[in-house]
C-alpha cells in the first residue's frame, strides 16, 4: 500500500503532469466557456493526487514547512477553482433607465450547478450614465448612476462604472459597451385600456446607423420604426454620450407616409393611438457572481509566502556562491571547455 | 500638425539605444580574447578590465537617464504612461530590464562577462522599437486600476530576473564551443553559474506568481472575470508551467549545464512571446485594450 502511495507521489509523476497540463492550458487557448473543461480537470486531478500522495511521503516535502505551506496551498486554488465553477454565475442584463434591475431579464446566463445566491434579493433601480469618448471615438470612462435602497427604504445614489462594479449580495455589476436609447411608448387601443412599455433601441454608438425597431401591442399590429438621434457624436473630437442631452425624433413609417414624433406627440395607427412619451436610456452589464474570489486570492497570496519562505531560507545564508561577488577568487579554467560539474 | 504629435521623446530614446549600443561594443571588446594580455597593450588601446566594465557601467547608466527621459517626455505629450502600445512597452521594458540589469552588472562582478549576451537581447528589442511608430495611443477605461501597478511592476521584474537567468544560460552554452569559450575564461565554473542562474528562476517563478495574481484581480475589476483563458492569460500560465517544470526537471535528474541553459532561454523565448507577441498576435487578448 504504502509503496503504491510513493508510487504515486513520484517526482517523475509531477512532471508528466505538468506536462499534461501544459497541453490543456494550450488547448484551451483563447477558449470560451463552450470548449470541454476536461482538458484542464483531469491533469489538475492527476496532479492533484500526485501532490496529495506526495505531501503524504516525502519527507523532501512535507518537512520543509515553506515549500509545505506552497503545495498545500496549489492544491487549496486548485478545489477553490473548481467550488468556483459549480457555484457561479455569469449573465448579462440590460436595464432601462427609472427601472429596477428584474433577474428575470438576463440573458446569456450561465449558471454552475451549486449556484445558490440570494438574487432575488438584489435591488436597485437604474438612473442615468454618462460615457466619456477620445477622438476617433475611443471609449473612455462611463459613469452609471443607480439607485439603491437604504435601511429607511430611501433611495440613496451611487455611481459605478468600468472596473468600479456595483457589489450587492455578493453579485458583481459591471457597466459595458453595449448600451444605448430606449423609447418609452403608450398605446391606446380604440377599445380598452392604455398600455404603456419601453422598447430598447440597438446599442449606441456602436449601431449608430441602423437605430431601428418595433413594437407589438397587445392586440394591436405591428408598428415599425427608427429613431433619429442629436447626441452631439463628433468621431473627430472628445465627446460625451449623456442621455440627458439628447433628442431623438421617432419616424414612423405607415403607409409609405414617413410621420415624425417629437415627445408627447400621438400618431393614429390602424387599431389606436400610439404615443411616444419620452427618450430614456438603457445600459448593459455583466453580471458576475462567484463566492471563491477573495480565497482565491487569499490562498494564492499564501502560496507565494510559503514560497518566499521556502527560498529565503534555502538562500538567505549563502546567496551568492564563491567568485560571483569577488571576481578575484580564482576561476576554473577547466570550465572553459564546457564541461558539467 | 499638433504640437502633441511632435514624438518628442524620440530623440532620447535614440541616444539611449546608442548608449546601449556602445555598452554591448566595450562589454564585448572588454572580454574579446587578445594576443597581448595583461597589463600592457591590447592594439594601441591601454585597457584593463577594470576600466571596461567601468565603462560599460557608465554607458549603461547614461542609457538609463536618457530612457528615463524618453518615457517622461512622452507622458508628458500624450498625458498617459507607457502602458498600452508596442512602442510604449518595448520603451519601458528596456527601462526597466536595464534597471535590473545594470544592478546585477554592478553588484555581481563575477558576472558581468555574460553582458555579452544580455546586451544583445537588449538590442533585439531596440531594433523593434526602432521600426514602429510612436503615435499617441489610447488610454483605456480599465487602465485607471490601481492593481495595473502592481501588475506591471512584478512582471517587469520577472522578465528581468529571466533575462538574468538567459545570460548566464548563453554562457554555459557558449563554453561548449571552444571559439566563443575564451570570451568567458574569468567567470565563474558552470556549476557555479548554473546554481545562480536557477536562483534567478526561483525568483522569477516568485515575481511570475505575484505578477499573475495581481493580473487576476485587475482582469476581476476591468472585465469582470479573474481568469478567462485568453490568449496572454494562456501563454502565461504555460510559461508559469515551463518554470515548474524546469524546477522539477532539476529536482528529478541531473541535467547538464548547457541543457539546463537551454531550457532556461526556452522559458525566456515563452516569457517573452507573452510579453510582446500576444497581444498582438491574437484579436483577442486582454479585450481591454480595445
Ligand atoms: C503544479 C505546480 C507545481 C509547482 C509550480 C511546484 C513548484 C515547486 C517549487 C517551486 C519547488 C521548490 C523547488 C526548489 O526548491 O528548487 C517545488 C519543490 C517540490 N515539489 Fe513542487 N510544484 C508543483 C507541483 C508539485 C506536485 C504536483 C508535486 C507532487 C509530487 C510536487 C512536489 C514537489 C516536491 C517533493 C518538492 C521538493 C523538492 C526539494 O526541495 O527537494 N510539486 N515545487
Amino acid at each position: 500500500m504504502i509503496r503504491m502511495i510513493r508510487a504515486v507521489a513520484s517526482l517523475k509523476v509531477t512532471l508528466v503532469g505538468i506536462i499534461m497540463l501544459s497541453v490543456g492550458a494550450a488547448l484551451s487557448y483563447d477558449n470560451r466557456i463552450d470548449s470541454t473543461a476536461w482538458v484542464i480537470v483531469v491533469p489538475l486531478a492527476f496532479l492533484s493526487v500526485n501532490l496529495l500522495a506526495a505531501i503524504f511521503t516525502n519527507p523532501r516535502i512535507n518537512k520543509q514547512p515553506g515549500l509545505l505551506v506552497f503545495h498545500i496551498s496549489l492544491l487549496g486554488i486548485v478545489i477553490l477553482a473548481a467550488i468556483g465553477r459549480l457555484t457561479y454565475l455569469d449573465a448579462h442584463v440590460e436595464i432601462v433607465q427609472t427601472q429596477p434591475f428584474d433577474p428575470r431579464s438576463m440573458m446569456e446566463e450561465y449558471r454552475g450547478p451549486f449556484h445558490a445566491g440570494s438574487l432575488e434579493k438584489v435591488q436597485f433601480i437604474q438612473g442615468p450614465y454618462t460615457v466619456d469618448y477620445e477622438p476617433g471615438m475611443q471609449r473612455g470612462l462611463t459613469f452609471s448612476e443607480v439607485f439603491l435602497p437604504d435601511a429607511q427604504g430611501n433611495s440613496v445614489s451611487k455611481i459605478v462604472g468600468d472596473d468600479r462594479p456595483l457589489i450587492l449580495e455578493g453579485y458583481r455589476f459591471y457597466t459595458t459597451f453595449n448600451k444605448g436609447f430606449t423609447v418609452l411608448l403608450t398605446w391606446i387601443p380604440d377599445q380598452g385600456a392604455p398600455e404603456t412599455g419601453t422598447v430598447n433601441m440597438p446599442s449606441y454608438p456602436l449601431f449608430d446607423y441602423k437605430q431601428a425597431n418595433s413594437w407589438t401591442p397587445t392586440g394591436g399590429e405591428e408598428i415599425k420604426f427608427w429613431l433619429q438621434l442629436q447626441t452631439g457624436m463628433d468621431p473627430e473630437a472628445k465627446w460625451r454620450l449623456d442621455g440627458r442631452n439628447v433628442s431623438g425624433v421617432l419616424v414612423v413609417t405607415q403607409d409609405k407616409h414617413r410621420v415624425e414624433l417629437n415627445p408627447g406627440d400621438t400618431l393614429s395607427v390602424k387599431g389606436g393611438q400610439l404615443r411616444y412619451e419620452k427618450l430614456l436610456t438603457w445600459m448593459g452589464y455583466k453580471i458576475y457572481y462567484n463566492p471563491t474570489i477573495k480565497w482565491l486570492f487569499f490562498v494564492s497570496m499564501l502560496s507565494v509566502l510559503g514560497m518566499s519562505w521556502h527560498y529565503w531560507k534555502k538562500m538567505a545564508s549563502k546567496p551568492w556562491p564563491d567568485g560571483v561577488k569577488d571576481p578575484e577568487v580564482k576561476s576554473d579554467k577547466s570550465n572553459m571547455q564546457g564541461k558539467t560539474v | 500638425m499638433n504640437p502633441s504629435e511632435i514624438a518628442t521623446e524620440l530623440p532620447w530614446l535614440w541616444s539611449g539605444l546608442a548608449a546601449y549600443a556602445l555598452a554591448t561594443f566595450v562589454a564585448i571588446w572588454g572580454v574579446a580574447p587578445r594576443h597581448h594580455v595583461g597589463h600592457g597593450t591590447a592594439g594601441n588601446i591601454n585597457i584593463d578590465t577594470r576600466q571596461h566594465e567601468r565603462l560599460v557601467l557608465g554607458l549603461l547608466l547614461a542609457a538609463l537617464v536618457f530612457l528615463t527621459i524618453a518615457i517622461a517626455q512622452r507622458w508628458v505629450r500624450i498625458g498617459h504612461g507607457p502602458w498600452i502600445s508596442l512602442f510604449e512597452l518595448l520603451m519601458s521594458q528596456l527601462l526597466s530590464l536595464g534597471v535590473i540589469f545594470t544592478l546585477a552588472y554592478w553588484r555581481l562582478p563575477g558576472l558581468r562577462a555574460s553582458a555579452v549576451i544580455a546586451l544583445p537581447i537588449l538590442w533585439v528589442l531596440g531594433t523593434w522599437v526602432l521600426m514602429l511608430d510612436p503615435k499617441a495611443s489610447h488610454f483605456p477605461a480599465t487602465y485607471y486600476n490601481e492593481w495595473k501597478w502592481v501588475h506591471v511592476f512584478l512582471g517587469k521584474v520577472y522578465l528581468a530576473l529571466l533575462l538574468l537567468g538567459v545570460a548566464l544560460s548563453g554562457v554555459m552554452i557558449m563554453r561548449r564551443f571552444k571559439r566563443t569559450a575564451v570570451f568567458f575564461t574569468r567567470m565563474p565554473p558552470d556549476a557555479t553559474l548554473d546554481k545562480i542562474a536557477w536562483r534567478f528562476m526561483m525568483l522569477a517563478l516568485v515575481f511570475d506568481s505575484l505578477m499573475l495574481i495581481a493580473g487576476a484581480v485587475w482582469a476581476q475589476d476591468a472585465w469582470g472575470r479573474y481568469w478567462s483563458w485568453d490568449a496572454l492569460e494562456t501563454s502565461a500560465f504555460l510559461t508559469w508551467l515551463a518554470l515548474a517544470l524546469g524546477l522539477h526537471l532539476r529536482l528529478t535528474y541531473r541535467i547538464p549545464a548547457w541543457i539546463s541553459g537551454l531550457m532556461i532561454i526556452g522559458i525566456f523565448v515563452l516569457a517573452f512571446t507573452t510579453y510582446f507577441g500576444m497581444p498582438y498576435l491574437s484579436p483577442s487578448a486582454h479585450k481591454g485594450m480595445v
